[in-house]
C-alpha cells in the first residue's frame, strides 16, 4: 500500500484552512495547515470514512404533490451514496404523509433509514 | 367586496412572514392576516429540499420544508389567519389592501403592513447574452421547482451559470437525478457561494467549475443545442480568442435574486439602490410609517437563520408600536457604507439601544477591522478574520442618545 | 375535409388578413401554417408600425397599399377588436442637410396622398428628451401589436370557418388541369386556388410549381425592448433621417401598445432565412445610436433583445429595395404569389387582402356569407377591469380569482381563454402572445409552474408535449420519479 500525501479545503468554518495529510491504507496522518482541531477531524473523516447526509425525492401516491421530499437520518457514506440514490428511485408511497415518518429503514444494509420531510395530505377530489 | 379589519397584514406566508407573524402574535396583536399567492405555506422553502437550515437557530440541520413547518405548526398553534391562493393587487398609504382570490375581492384596512414578499431570480436578459432564443433556459429556481415539486426533469446534458448556492445546489440535484452535469461556469474568479457547498455539490461529484468564464453566446433554433463560453479578464470583459462551444440541451441561470418590492413602489417607499430593498430604521420600518419589510425583500439573505431574526424583530416592532400614533419625528441618523462596505442595514436610526446590522463587503478580504466612525471619532470596532461578499457580516452596536443628537451620519468602514 | 377552393400558404399577417377578407364569403378555404402558431415569422417579430406611407416610393405597390392599409385599419380595427394607438411620429433632423431631408420626404408624402404632414423647429416638437434641429410630424403613423393585430384576424377567420392547419408544411404542389393537389407533412389537400403568401419562404413555393423569376434576400433586423419604467421618455415614434452612411443603422424609437419602448430594427442581410438570432454588436450599437437621440436612456433601462428576418427581394448589392410582387402567376394563373412583402406589409395588409378577393371573385364565385360572425370586442384584461366587472367575473368562474402571472396580473380564466382559441395553437408562446403572461419582468418565474399544470389539468396536454414554440422545443425531458402502473 502506497502512503499517498493529500490536500484538502476545510469546510467546518469559512476561514477553508488547506489542510495537508498523508493516507496509507486505514492511516492518516496529518502533515500540516489546520488552524484547530475540527479541521483535523474533518481531514481524518473525508480521508478515511468521508460521509454525507443525502436528500432526495420518493414518489408520491393519490398526494397533494405527486413527490415527497426525503433525508437521511444520518450522514451516508460517500461509496455508497448512487446506489442508495438508485434504490430511492424505485420506491412509492402513500398518502398521507406525515414529516419525520420512515419511508425505508436501513438502505441497501447501510443502517441508514430515510425519512421524510414533508407533510403531504391526500388528494382531494374536486 | 370582502372587507377585513385588522391590526397586522403580512405580505407573503414565506419563512420571513411567518416569523413575523408568530412574532407579532406573542408580542400580542390578535388580528393578524398572512397573505400569500401560492396555495401552500413556506414559500420559497417547500422546494429547498436539501439541508442545512435552522443549524444555528436549532443546532439541528433541517431541510428546507422541515425548517417552514416548523414555523407553520407554531403559527396554526397561534391561530393566525392566513389567506392562501391571494395575490395582493394594490395598496395605499392608508393601508388599504386590495387583495384578490377564487372568493373574491378583498379590501383589508390594517394598522401595519409587513412586506415579506421575497426576491425574483435575474433571468438571460439582465447580463443580455446574445443568440437565439430556445427552450431549455431556465433559472435556477424554476428548474428547482419542477425536480423536486412537480416531479419533471427539464432536461439531460446540462450547464449551470453562476456559482451561487442554488446553482451549486441544482449541480447536485441533477446529477443524483441521472443528468449530465456538464460544469458550473463563474464570471468570479471564485465560487460565490458558500465553500462547503462548492465541496459537496462540485467536488464530490467531479463536476467543473470554470471561474472567470461566462456565456456569451446561446443557439438553438427550437430547443438548446449549445453554448459559448469564454475567458473573461479581471475587468470582466471577454479575452479574445478564448471562446470554446459546450454542446448541452439545459442551461441553469443562477445568476442572483432581485428583492420583489413592487408593492411597495406604489406607495414610493424609499428603496436603496444597492440592496434592492426598502431603506428601513432599527425596527425595519419603511420610510413609510406603519410598513415593514423583512426576508429576502429587503436584503437577500445567507441564511434563514438570520432572515429569521430579523423578520421576528419586525413583526415585534409592529405588535408594540400597534396603537402608537406618529408623533413628532425623532431625530434619525443615517448610516452610511464606508470604505470596503457596500451596504449596512438598517439604513437609519432613530431611537438609541443595542442595534442589530448587517453588512456585506465588497471584496475579500483576511485580517480586516470593522469601524463605525461618527463625527470623526471611532464608536465601535470589531476585528473580522476573514470577510468575504458571499457571507453577511451580522454584529450588535451600541449606539447612545448623545450619538444620534450629535450626528447626522455615521459611517461604518472594513478595512 | 381535404378539398378547399382556396389554399393560403403562410398563416402570417398577410395570409390571416386574407383568410379574414374570404372569410366573409361562402368559400371553403384552407391555411397552411408551418409554425406551431400564426405569426410564427416575420410578422410576429417587427416594430408594428402603421405606417403613414411617406417612406415608400410614388406610384409604388408599397405606397398605394399601406395609404389605404392604414385608412382601412381606423374602422378593421374596430371589427377584430384590435387596439391601434394613433400616436404619431417625428422624422427628426440635426442639421441643414437633413433639413432639406425632411422637406423631400415631405413632398414624397404629399404625392402619397399622406395627409397633414407639417414640418416643425425643434421648439414644436412635443419631446422634451429629444435631441434635434427640425422633424417632419406625421400624425398618421400608428402603433400596434403585430401578433396581436394577425391572430385577431386569423381567430376571426377560424370562427368564421376557414381552416387553419398548424405545424403543417407544404413540402410538393403539382398543379392538375383544374386544380393544385398540395402535399403536406400531415397528408394531401386539393384546392382550386392558390395563394402564396409563405414570406420568407416564398420563393420555395413558387419553385414547386413553376421556375421562379426572382430571389428571394433574408434581411435580419435585430431590436432591443426597454423596461416600462421608461414609457414616458418619448410620446411619438421617433425616427432619424433616413441613413445613407455605411455603419450607421438609423435607429428607431417605437413606444409599443403595453408601454415599453423598442429600439432598431437594424438591417442585415443574411444566407439563412431563419437566422433569428440578436448579437452583441448589434446591441451595443442599437443602444448607442438611440443615446445620441435621446441621452436619458440608461443601459439598465433594457429588459429583452429580439430580431426578425425580413423577405427583400433586391440584394444588397442592388440596394436592397424593390416594390412588393402582388401578382398571379403568368403560366398558372390560378397562383397568386405575393413576393417581398417587407415594411409597410404589416399596414398594407387589409388592402392587400381586399385586392386578393377581388382577384379571386374574378375565378370563382364568391357570395357573401349571411352570418359572418363578427370579432367579439376584445375582452378587458382582468387588471384593467372596474373592481365590479372583476367581482362578477370571480362570481361566475372561481378561476377569474386566481393569479397566475404575477408581473400582469393574469388570472387563470384568461389563461384558459388563450389555450382555447379556435386557432387550435397551446404552446406557451401561444399563451404569452394572447394574454401576456410570461412578458413581464420575472418572465415567466412566476407563471411558467402554473400555465404546466393548466395544460396538462385541463387541457389534458402530456408533459413531454407542452413546448415553448415549435414541435421540437419542448420544456421538459422526463418525469423525476416515473408512475409505475
Amino acid at each position: 500500500m502506497k502512503k499517498e500525501k493529500k490536500c484538502i479545503t476545510c469546510i467546518v468554518c469559512p476561514i477553508g484552512c488547506k489542510i495537508y495529510y498523508t493516507i496509507e491504507g486505514n492511516n492518516f496522518e496529518l502533515i500540516e495547515g489546520n488552524k484547530c482541531k475540527r479541521g483535523v477531524e474533518y481531514a481524518r473523516s473525508e480521508a478515511l470514512d468521508p460521509r454525507r447526509m443525502l436528500t432526495t425525492s420518493v414518489l408520491v401516491k393519490n398526494g397533494e404533490w405527486p413527490l415527497v421530499s426525503v433525508k437521511s437520518n444520518k450522514p451516508v457514506p460517500k461509496k455508497l451514496i448512487f446506489k442508495v440514490l438508485q434504490k430511492i428511485k424505485t420506491l412509492s408511497v402513500n398518502a398521507p404523509i406525515k414529516s419525520g415518518q420512515i419511508i425505508i429503514k436501513n438502505v441497501e444494509g447501510s443502517n441508514i433509514d430515510f425519512i421524510a420531510t414533508k407533510t403531504i395530505k391526500v388528494i382531494k377530489d374536486n | 367586496m370582502i372587507n377585513q379589519n385588522v391590526d397586522l397584514a403580512i405580505i407573503g406566508a414565506g419563512p420571513a412572514g411567518l416569523a413575523s407573524a408568530l412574532s407579532a402574535s406573542e408580542n400580542g396583536i390578535n388580528k393578524i392576516i398572512v397573505l400569500d399567492r401560492n396555495d401552500w405555506l413556506g414559500g420559497i422553502l417547500t422546494q429547498c429540499i436539501h439541508d442545512g437550515f435552522g443549524v444555528e437557530e436549532t443546532g439541528e440541520s433541517m431541510t428546507g420544508p422541515e425548517y417552514a413547518e416548523m414555523y407553520i405548526k407554531k403559527v396554526k398553534k397561534k391561530k393566525i389567519k392566513i389567506m392562501k391562493e391571494t395575490m395582493v393587487l394594490d395598496i395605499n398609504k392608508k393601508k388599504e389592501i386590495t387583495a384578490v382570490n377564487k372568493k373574491g375581492l378583498h379590501k383589508i384596512k390594517t394598522k401595519k403592513v409587513i412586506f415579506a414578499t421575497g426576491c425574483r431570480e435575474k433571468t438571460r436578459w439582465h447580463i443580455m447574452i446574445p443568440g437565439d432564443r430556445p427552450s431549455g433556459i431556465y433559472t435556477a429556481g424554476v428548474a428547482q421547482g419542477f425536480i423536486n415539486l412537480y416531479n419533471k426533469i427539464p432536461g439531460k446534458n446540462v450547464v449551470i451559470l453562476g456559482s451561487g448556492d442554488v446553482g451549486l445546489i441544482m449541480a447536485r440535484r441533477l446529477k443524483f437525478e441521472g443528468a449530465n452535469v456538464i460544469g458550473v461556469v463563474e464570471i468570479l474568479p471564485y465560487a460565490s457561494g458558500l465553500p462547503r457547498n462548492v465541496v459537496q455539490c462540485l467536488d464530490d461529484y467531479d463536476i467543473p467549475l470554470y471561474l472567470n468564464h461566462t456565456v456569451t453566446y446561446i443557439r438553438g433554433r427550437e430547443r438548446l443545442e449549445s453554448i459559448k463560453i469564454a475567458q473573461v479578464n479581471q475587468n470582466m470583459q471577454i479575452i479574445p480568442k478564448t471562446e470554446k462551444e459546450i454542446k448541452c440541451d439545459t442551461l441553469l441561470l443562477s445568476l442572483g435574486l432581485i428583492p420583489e418590492n413592487e408593492l411597495a413602489k406604489k406607495i414610493d417607499i424609499k428603496i436603496d439602490k444597492i440592496t434592492g430593498g426598502p431603506i428601513v430604521n432599527q425596527n425595519l420600518e419603511t420610510s413609510e410609517p406603519d410598513f415593514y419589510a423583512c426576508g429576502n425583500c429587503l436584503q437577500v439573505y445567507d441564511t434563514v437563520d438570520a432572515l429569521s431574526i430579523d423578520a421576528k424583530k419586525a413583526g415585534k416592532q409592529a405588535a408594540i408600536n400597534i396603537n402608537k400614533k406618529n408623533g413628532k419625528k425623532s431625530k434619525s441618523i443615517a448610516i452610511k457604507p464606508g470604505k470596503g462596505v457596500r451596504y449596512i442595514i438598517p439604513q437609519k436610526i432613530d431611537k438609541p439601544g443595542k442595534i442589530h446590522m448587517s453588512l456585506r463587503v465588497k471584496k475579500p478580504q483576511k485580517k480586516s477591522k470593522l469601524t463605525i466612525i461618527s463625527k470623526g471619532e471611532e464608536i465601535f470596532n470589531k476585528k473580522l478574520p476573514w470577510v468575504n461578499p458571499a457571507n453577511m457580516v451580522i454584529f450588535d452596536v451600541k449606539i447612545t442618545r448623545e450619538i444620534i443628537k450629535s450626528s447626522n451620519t455615521i459611517e461604518v468602514n472594513i478595512d | 375535409m381535404r378539398n378547399f377552393q382556396v389554399a393560403i400558404v403562410g398563416g402570417g399577417v398577410i395570409g390571416s388578413a386574407i383568410a379574414w377578407e374570404l372569410s366573409k364569403y361562402n368559400i371553403n378555404v384552407v391555411v397552411f401554417e408551418k409554425g406551431s402558431d400564426v405569426a410564427s415569422g416575420t410578422s410576429k417579430a417587427n416594430s408594428g408600425v402603421i405606417h403613414s406611407g411617406i417612406n415608400s416610393a410614388p406610384d409604388s405597390l408599397k405606397a398605394f397599399y399601406c395609404v389605404k392599409g392604414n385608412q382601412m385599419l381606423h374602422s378593421i380595427s374596430k371589427k377584430i377588436g384590435l387596439e391601434v394607438k394613433w400616436i404619431g411620429k417625428y422624422v427628426i433632423a440635426k442639421d441643414e442637410r437633413e433639413l432639406n431631408e425632411l422637406k423631400r420626404l415631405k413632398k414624397v408624402g404629399i404625392k402619397n396622398n399622406v395627409p397633414d404632414l407639417k414640418i416643425v423647429n425643434s421648439d414644436k416638437v412635443n419631446e422634451k428628451n429629444v435631441n434635434c434641429k427640425s422633424a417632419l410630424w406625421v400624425p398618421t403613423a400608428g402603433i400596434v401589436s403585430p401578433y396581436e393585430f394577425t391572430i385577431a384576424l386569423a381567430e376571426n377567420a377560424a370562427e368564421n370557418n376557414v381552416k387553419f392547419l398548424l405545424e403543417t408544411q407544404v413540402k410538393n404542389i403539382k398543379k392538375t388541369s383544374n386544380n393544385f393537389i398540395i402535399s403536406t407533412n400531415k397528408g394531401e389537400y386539393k384546392s382550386d386556388i392558390l395563394v402564396n403568401a409563405a414570406g420568407l419562404n416564398c420563393k420555395d413555393i413558387v419553385s414547386m410549381v413553376e421556375e421562379p423569376d426572382f430571389n428571394v434576400y433574408p434581411c435580419r433586423g435585430e431590436y432591443l425592448v426597454l423596461d416600462k419604467n421608461y414609457s414616458s421618455l418619448v410620446n411619438s415614434m421617433i425616427y432619424p433621417v433616413p441613413v445613407k452612411e455605411l455603419g450607421v443603422l438609423g435607429v428607431h424609437i417605437t413606444p409599443t401598445i403595453e408601454g415599453n419602448i423598442i429600439l432598431g430594427p437594424s438591417a442585415e442581410f443574411i444566407e439563412d432565412p431563419d437566422d433569428k438570432k440578436t448579437t452583441k454588436n448589434m446591441m451595443k450599437s442599437l443602444l448607442e445610436e438611440a443615446k445620441e437621440i435621446i441621452p436619458k436612456i440608461p443601459d439598465k433601462a433594457v429588459i429583452n433583445a429580439y430580431s426578425g428576418v425580413r423577405c427583400k427581394l433586391a440584394s444588397e448589392k442592388e440596394g436592397g429595395w424593390a416594390d412588393f410582387r402582388i401578382q398571379e402567376s403568368k403560366k398558372n394563373p390560378n397562383m397568386i404569389n405575393l413576393l417581398g412583402i417587407e415594411s409597410p406589409g404589416l399596414t398594407a395588409a387589409p388592402a392587400i387582402a381586399e385586392d386578393i378577393k377581388k382577384m379571386i371573385s374574378k375565378k370563382i364565385k364568391i357570395k357573401p356569407k349571411q352570418k359572418f360572425k363578427t370579432a367579439e370586442p376584445k375582452m378587458k384584461r382582468f387588471q384593467d377591469m372596474t373592481k365590479k366587472q372583476q367581482t362578477e367575473l370571480i362570481k361566475k368562474d372561481q378561476r377569474w380569482g386566481r393569479i397566475v402571472c404575477r408581473c400582469e396580473h393574469i388570472t387563470e380564466a384568461e389563461v384558459i381563454k388563450a389555450l382555447k382559441n379556435p386557432i387550435g395553437a397551446k404552446t406557451l408562446s401561444a399563451v404569452k402572445y394572447r394574454c401576456r403572461a410570461g412578458m413581464g419582468r420575472c418572465q415567466g418565474g412566476f407563471c411558467t409552474q402554473h400555465i404546466v399544470r393548466i395544460m396538462e389539468e385541463q387541457f389534458k396536454i402530456n408533459f413531454k408535449n407542452i413546448t415553448l414554440k415549435s414541435p421540437e422545443s419542448n420544456i421538459f425531458y422526463r418525469r423525476n420519479r416515473e408512475e409505475k402502473q
